[in-house]
């Protein structure tokens, strides 16, 4: 397996409060990785610190065998491989394209190649014909696979969730699902956080599990 | 009471009009202003988005200074203004003492900070996942920059709208900087305070009834802006 990030006594803190505090952690390529804990164990600041959106506060993070130097253009040009979907998804005003194509955009793809993707992305998560829609006026759930489609549609190669599967129908949450499980055979590395005990074995993913910011268990 | 009501119909007679100084007086007060208005939303819209979005330890000082210099009194930035137009001040080789172009400068000067706060409140309203979406989905700073102001338009529009309408009531930064010169630098305020003083009171009944409506209508368009 291909080392993709390596973490060396990463902490985090927040005035006193340590929200992570990693002796050491190394997350595969190719892999599908579950994080558990109680709320609070410092799982999103994680994510965040993986997503190169949130500095820590001490410590070293390699990505692809490259230091990251937060003050550099290294972590622009890292934080283009990862994408992070939020819990609770932000969606731009506008419609569902702008928001699916957002990402590409901003990579300079557009016309027919952005129009390809976006039609793609959204056909993965199922929302054929959403892509003229009003993104504001959609349900829970046609927004939360908006953001994954908008996620998808950058073929990332780390996806990192934030709860995803929290708050939507079963429906969605089974073809979301199904999703996030194809991810690794396509070359994607997900690291998801979850409250559901069953998704490591389900998803087929090593577990991660946080305690008050640590490691306290870890299939790796 | 019948002094004001004669008043008030010869006030409408020089609107409907079209009186020259009247015209004047409204054209040089929208012109100012508007200029006046450009320039504070090209600084205090940024200024307004730098301290917003700063997690430096300056930040509280940052915003207690913007809210003070909201309330400085328009008299004060004249005299600012004034120190540095007049002919013994570093730009009086310029020649911009009373000029429209001096109202302008006085003009940015007073609205900057509205802007700025103005801006200031909508990215502190905004939703905090705005900018760690447009950055994960890779966007660059400035490209983030401008997807949060996009997505807080209407507080932006809102806050560029409030500093035009600080700067077309301002009688102060008009009169000490402008001179209040007829049909160069009289503006509608000026006019005001200037042909009451004469005791031509239905003029500036005249001037007053287009202040309000202009006030009317920007105040119209700002809560409307609001309901979004």
């Amino acid at each position: 397996m291909t080392e993709l990030y390596r973490l060396r006594s990463v902490t985090k803190r927040y005035g006193s409060n340590v929200a992570v505090d990693i002796d050491a952690l190394t997350i595969d390529a190719g892999r599908l990785y579950t994080l558990t804990g109680a709320n609070g164990a410092g799982k999103s600041t994680l994510l965040g610190i993986l997503a190169f959106l949130t500095p820590p506060t001490t410590g070293e993070i390699f990505y692809a065998g490259e230091r990251i130097d937060w003050m550099s253009d290294i972590v622009r040009r890292r934080r283009r491989k990862v994408t992070l979907l939020h819990q609770s998804p932000y969606l731009f005003g506008g419609t569902v394209f702008r928001n699916v194509a957002y990402g590409l955009k901003a990579r300079g793809i557009a016309g027919e190649a952005a129009l390809r993707a976006v039609a793609r992305a959204l056909e993965t998560v199922g929302l054929e014909g959403f892509r003229d829609r009003d993104a504001r006026e959609l349900s829970g759930g046609e927004a939360q696979r908006v953001a994954m489609a908008r996620a998808l549609a950058l073929c990332p190669e780390v996806l990192l969730l934030d709860e995803p599967l929290a708050n939507i129908d079963r429906e969605t949450a089974t073809l979301l699902e199904t999703v996030i499980a194809s991810l690794p055979s396509r070359g994607t590395t997900v690291v998801m956080t979850t409250h559901d005990p069953d998704h490591p074995a389900r998803l087929n993913g090593e577990s991660i599990v946080l305690e008050g910011g640590k490691i306290a268990h870890a299939d790796l | 009471m019948d002094f004001l009501v004669s008043s008030f119909a010869a006030a409408l007679h020089l609107i409907g009009s079209f009186s020259p100084d009247v015209v004047e007086a409204v054209r040089t007060s929208l012109s100012v202003a508007a200029g006046a208005t450009v320039f504070a939303a090209l600084f205090g819209v940024p200024v307004g988005l730098a301290v917003g979005l700063s997690d430096s330890r300056w930040k509280g000082f940052a915003v207690t200074a913007l809210n003070t210099l909201m309330a400085v009194p328009t008299v004060v930035v004249g005299l600012f203004v004034y120190g540095f137009l007049s002919r013994q001040g570093p730009l009086g080789a310029l020649g911009l003492l009373f000029t429209p172009t001096a109202i302008v400068i006085g003009g940015t000067l007073l609205a900057s900070p509205i802007v700025a706060n103005y801006t200031l409140a909508s990215v502190r309203g905004a939703d905090p996942q705005i900018l760690p979406t447009a950055l994960t989905l890779g966007a660059g700073p400035f490209r983030a920059a401008a997807t949060l102001v996009g997505e807080i338009r209407f507080g932006v529009i809102a806050a560029v709208i409030a500093g035009f309408g600080r700067v077309i009531a301002e009688v102060g930064v008009a009169m000490m900087l402008g001179g209040n010169i007829r049909g160069f630098t009289r503006t509608m305020t000026t006019a005001i305070a200037l042909e009451t003083s004469k005791g031509e009171f239905s003029f500036g009944m005249a001037l007053g009834i287009v202040l309000m409506t202009v006030a009317l209508v920007v105040n119209l368009f700002l809560s409307l802006l609001q309901r979004r």
